[in-house]
């Protein structure tokens, strides 16, 4: 576990400690010829444990807030890669992806805001944003606090966001630039983050799982399970969009707003209670139970405006790319009546 | 004479001048690069669109001409790795950045004085008329087409829109005017193609902003310091920290006569419009504006043919030519663009025109005329004259 020879870099030990799947530091790992059984031994009991802890918070939704010094931190992040993998579970997996990338974007965030040599800020752009996302990121000369994103990489990104101000004409745009703030340029990114650190736990073969974390994979399986068990729905009589957007959920992705509103305005039209319809998207990588039930609320007309949602006609789920149509579906105009034609 | 009669004989004749254009000139067809990866389609003379073609090289695509003489020829933006499969087996590689300017949409007024209603029953032509009231003189049928003869007024209508879009190509969007490639549409517009791989990839929903942007749409107060109280419509004003200096900040400042330290002046204003709502829609207003007027649908649509350079256009037989940025201002489309021949045709009118082709003024207000190819296939394109 010796220190990786990069004194002359500017960025240190301390710097990477933040950012443990960054090339630099995988090829660390690969250099130091760990083998994972010395995950059994006494002195790795801590590192072991604060790694099912981060996992435990993760899947928690919330963003594990520590830092430690290099080494431990590397190896934490290698046990709960490890852990996560065992584990199986494909919305495990996707939570603990996303809340890893949030914790990165704080730091990250905070370093491009904090650090003031240019040749620092510039190491890290090339590290994280070019290496691992090929998107060249430069420093606003005129101004530290901004970062220029070329208008393509930026809307690439940006068009899946919701909010209006991510819409380009609410950015500040010059010769082919959008000028970002520190948490906005790393913000841009979360969603990549968290899909390098799903493939990095996909990717991963373990040929044999080292006792430690065997033990700890079966008590995080006993307390994490039972919320992720598998739910199934009796989907066969949904429309083909609905069904599509159940099993996107099933799997524990990520499903787009336009879909969401989607799901919950159908099953609320068949009857089904605001509690069933926030249990649909319990799978959710970003699942927040209050967040949700509001939102649910919100679309039954029990909350806010007072205004019932109506579900959206096939013709707007076609144009957002959300229709799945087949031949059952012929003559309708609306999700809702699905199936009526061949009942009456 | 039988109506059909009449109508293939028409075609007949206008296919005529394109088959000797497309012979004579094909100089002017511009090929695409990439060719190869590129989707091909064309409308036979009175059928419906044949798509899904691919060319191995220019060679093949000017025999095609050639020998089909279309009424209309397209070309896909887009690349796939097989452009002649069905569109969900083509592998979609990316697509040029394209936009549409059409003088239609730009709600001009001289519009009505230049409009034909042409009777949707019976064919009927009537003289322009500025009511939108509309009765058949001959068969008293209400549904009617306006075919429209753009004068001097419509191409400057296009062509402010076209300069406004180069501008906000080169200064926001950073894309060097050599990248830039403007033709007059061969009707009523202007079609840009834009030669910017960085923009290849973009899907149809980030195209989708991009439109957004240069229309000037969904700008918010807040971009500009504008931020609405919490409770009620009140406003307050604070600055956003990246400043007013570029883009639509500046367009907007400008208009507005401020700067990052006008806090009063802003707050003012607000308070004059009468809140932050009122004040929003003045912005909005401001931006539709000041945006350019570009066909959303041609932008975002990732997979479209779109119309071939130097290809003509049937609803006028005029070319889709090319026009430098540089020499925007004095481009004539209705001399450049016009380049069939001037073999004499005898049209029959169907009603009193007048248009200017090539330099040459007509105005007809006989029955019938001997006019040269060009002139005639413009009314026979349009449907104002059947041949005689
Ligand atoms: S046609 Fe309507 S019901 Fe069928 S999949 Fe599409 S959106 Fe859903
Ligand atoms: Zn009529
Ligand atoms: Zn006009």
């Amino acid at each position: 576990m010796g220190p990786k020879d990069w004194e002359d870099d500017p960025l240190q030990n301390a710097d990477y400690a933040k950012y443990p799947f960054l090339n630099d530091v995988s090829e660390f790992i690969r250099r130091s010829h760990f083998d994972f059984e010395e995950f059994d031994r006494p002195e790795m009991k801590d590192i072991v444990d604060e790694a099912a802890k981060r996992i435990e918070i993760e899947v928690d939704g919330k963003v594990y807030p520590d830092l430690d010094r290099f080494q431990k931190e590397v190896w934490t992040f290698l046990a709960s890669l490890m852990m996560v993998k065992s584990l199986g579970i494909e919305s495990i997996i996707r939570k603990y992806a996303l809340f890893e990338a949030m914790r990165a974007e704080n730091f990250l965030a905070d370093d491009l805001k904090k650090i003031k040599d240019q040749n620092k800020i510039h190491l890290l752009l090339l590290k994280v944003f070019e290496e691992l996302f090929k998107v060249k990121i430069k420093a606003d000369h005129d101004d530290m606090r901004f970062y220029k994103v070329h208008v393509t990489d930026y809307l690439k990104r940006s068009s899946h966001f919701h909010e209006q101000e991510w819409k380009l004409i609410n950015r500040m745009v010059n010769d082919g630039y959008v000028f970002l703030d520190a948490e906005e340029t790393v913000r841009l990114f979360r969603n990549e983050l968290s899909a390098l650190i799903y493939d990095r736990v996909k990717a991963m073969s373990i040929a044999s799982l080292p006792t430690s974390i065997k033990v700890k994979v079966e008590e995080l399986r006993n307390s994490l399970a039972p919320r992720y068990e598998y739910r199934t729905y009796a989907v066969t009589e949904y429309p083909p969009c609905v069904k599509h957007a159940l099993e996107v959920m099933g799997r524990g992705e990520n499903l787009p707003h336009s879909a969401r509103v989607m799901l919950a305005t159908y099953m609320l039209a068949i009857g089904k209670q605001t509690d069933e319809v926030v249990e649909l998207f319990k799978n959710a990588p970003d699942f927040n139970e209050k967040i949700t039930r509001y939102q649910v609320e919100h679309l039954a007309g029990t909350k806010g405006s007072r205004v019932k949602y109506s579900v959206p006609s096939c013709e707007k789920l076609r144009n957002e790319n959300l229709c799945f149509a087949t031949e059952d579906c012929a003559g309708i105009i609306n999700p809702v009546q699905f199936g009526r034609w061949k009942r009456q | 004479m039988e109506k059909a009669v009449t109508e293939n004989r028409n075609l007949e004749v206008v296919r005529a001048a394109f088959r000797e254009y497309y012979f004579r000139q094909s100089k002017m067809i511009e090929i695409p690069e990439g060719i190869e990866k590129r989707e091909f389609g064309y409308m036979p003379f009175g059928q419906g669109m044949v798509r899904h073609i691919s060319f191995k090289g220019p060679g093949e695509v000017l025999a095609a001409l050639v020998r089909e003489v279309p009424s209309d020829v397209y070309c896909s933006n887009a690349y796939y790795r097989f452009p002649n499969l069905p569109m969900q087996e083509k592998q979609w590689l990316g697509a040029d950045l394209i936009f549409d300017i059409d003088g239609k949409d730009l709600d001009l007024p001289c519009v009505p004085s230049h409009s034909y209603p042409v009777c949707s029953n019976c064919g009927h032509v009537s003289a322009p008329s500025e009511s939108s009231d509309y009765t058949c003189p001959s068969c008293a049928g209400k549904k009617a087409e306006w075919v429209s003869i753009p004068c001097a007024k419509c191409i400057d209508g296009s062509k402010k829109e076209a300069k406004k879009l180069i501008d906000f190509l080169t200064e926001d969007l950073g894309i060097q005017r050599s990248a830039i490639r403007l033709y007059f549409s061969g009707n009523n517009g202007f079609h840009f193609h834009i030669d910017d791989e960085s923009y290849r990839m973009l899907d149809s929903q980030a195209r989708s902003d991009l439109v957004g942007y240069l229309s000037g749409i969904g700008l918010m107060a807040e971009s500009i310091g504008v931020r609405k109280s919490p409770g009620g419509d009140l406003a307050y004003v604070k600055f956003p920290k990246s400043g007013l200096a570029y883009g639509w900040r500046k367009k907007i400042a400008d208009r507005l006569k401020i700067d990052n330290t006008s806090t009063i002046r802003l707050t003012h204003l607000v308070q004059q419009k009468g809140g932050f709502s009122a004040f929003q829609s003045e912005i909005d207003a401001i931006a539709r504006q000041a945006g350019v007027r570009i066909d959303p649908q041609v932008t975002t649509d990732v997979h479209r043919i779109f119309r071939m350079p130097g290809t003509l256009n049937s609803k006028s037989g005029l070319v889709k030519k090319r026009c430098e940025l540089d020499s925007i201002d004095s481009f004539e489309p209705f001399s450049e663009a016009c380049l069939l021949g001037d073999s004499r045709v005898q049209v029959q009118m169907k009603t009193h025109v007048r248009f200017k082709l090539k330099g040459e003024s007509f105005n007809i207000s006989k029955e019938s005329a001997e006019l040269p190819a060009f002139a005639a296939v413009y009314l026979l394109c349009k449907g104002l004259a059947q041949v005689a």
